[in-house]
């Protein structure tokens, strides 16, 4: 259960940047009419990305070659080139590529290499390729998915610690059927038969006799009688 | 805590790992904010409800094989 917690803290614990940035993105408005743009991944069309199902496998730990490309923006134009990966709605990375002059038309190279996040991040995770103005408005952007695959195969942190979890969670599982017996009676003590012909006696009953009437014994119940015992012999011994 | 309770506690968890599991292979996205919540609460309700009814049959189980006053057969 601690763990448990603690992963879900990791993950939704992240920067306030992160949050911002996330909050920006949402924020922004959609793509002005007659914009056009276009992104290739290593060559690969990003539109064609843009279900789970059709995601491009890609390795965190070699780059990526992105192409942007832009055209028919108002003035000033773009002079940011911006590539994010999100993660429970919050970019877990961030590339960007500023130009030095604005364009209004025009195509920038971005490399990306994900090695950082690449040892702990695994599996499929949603991409935001976005050309941003001067002012900070998005002025086009497209969504698309990816598979990484983390550099040491499937041994990326996160993996781990889920299957770990899982292992622990399954073995507490099976044992609960344990928990059970916490919550029934203990064993009563077995029940010592009471001396032949004397009623049996409550404690409590027991103290409302008087001290001096003590309880009566049958004359024919036989008493027991402590076995002699044997004097030792003298100190000294037997000489 | 009772069978049940410990049963679901545990549901819960894996339901939530489960899920954070299915992305890292690569079967559900969890890169918007809305419906990985939506898949973690629907993991862990899931769980839950499944971790307590075996939780519950493992405890009727055990209670059965370990019953309560009976004494041990003489050796």
């Amino acid at each position: 259960m601690v763990l448990a917690f603690a992963l879900m803290g990791l993950l939704l614990n992240l920067p306030a940047s992160t949050i911002a940035s996330s909050a920006s993105r949402s924020a922004a408005v959609q793509p002005a009419a007659g914009i056009t743009g276009d992104v290739t991944w290593n060559g690969v069309d990003i539109s064609t990305l843009g279900t789970i199902s059709s995601a491009l496998s890609i390795d965190f730990s070699q780059s990526a070659n992105l192409l942007y490309k832009w055209s028919n923006v108002p003035a000033p134009g773009i002079n940011d080139a911006r590539l994010q990966m999100f993660y429970f709605g919050f970019a877990v990375a961030t590339r960007d590529v500023s130009l030095s002059v604005a364009q209004t038309s025009g195509s920038w190279p971005l490399n990306w290499t994900p090695l950082s996040i690449g040892y702990v991040l695994e599996g499929v995770y949603k991409l935001t390729a976005s050309v941003i103005a001067p002012n900070g408005t998005t002025m086009w952007s497209e969504d698309f998915y990816v598979t990484g695959n983390a550099p040491l195969g499937f041994l990326a942190v996160i993996p781990i610690v889920l299957l770990l979890l899982v292992v622990y969670e399954v073995y507490a599982l099976v044992r609960s059927g344990r928990y059970a017996a916490l919550g029934r009676k203990p064993a009563a003590p077995p029940e010592t038969p009471p001396p032949s012909g004397a009623a049996p006696q409550t404690p409590a009953k027991a103290a409302e006799a008087p001290a001096e009437a003590p309880p009566e014994t049958p004359p024919d119940t036989p008493t027991e009688t402590p076995p002699p015992t044997e004097t030792p012999p003298p100190a000294g011994g037997v000489s | 805590m009772s069978a049940t309770s410990h049963g679901a506690s545990c549901g819960v968890v894996l339901g939530i790992v489960i899920v954070i599991f299915l992305q890292q292979v690569a079967v559900i996205a969890l890169s918007d904010l809305v419906p990985s919540l939506e898949y973690l609460i629907i993991g862990a309700v899931i769980g839950g409800v499944l971790g307590a009814v075996i939780g519950w049959a493992l405890g009727r189980s055990y209670l059965a094989r370990h019953p309560v006053g009976v004494a041990a057969p003489p050796k």
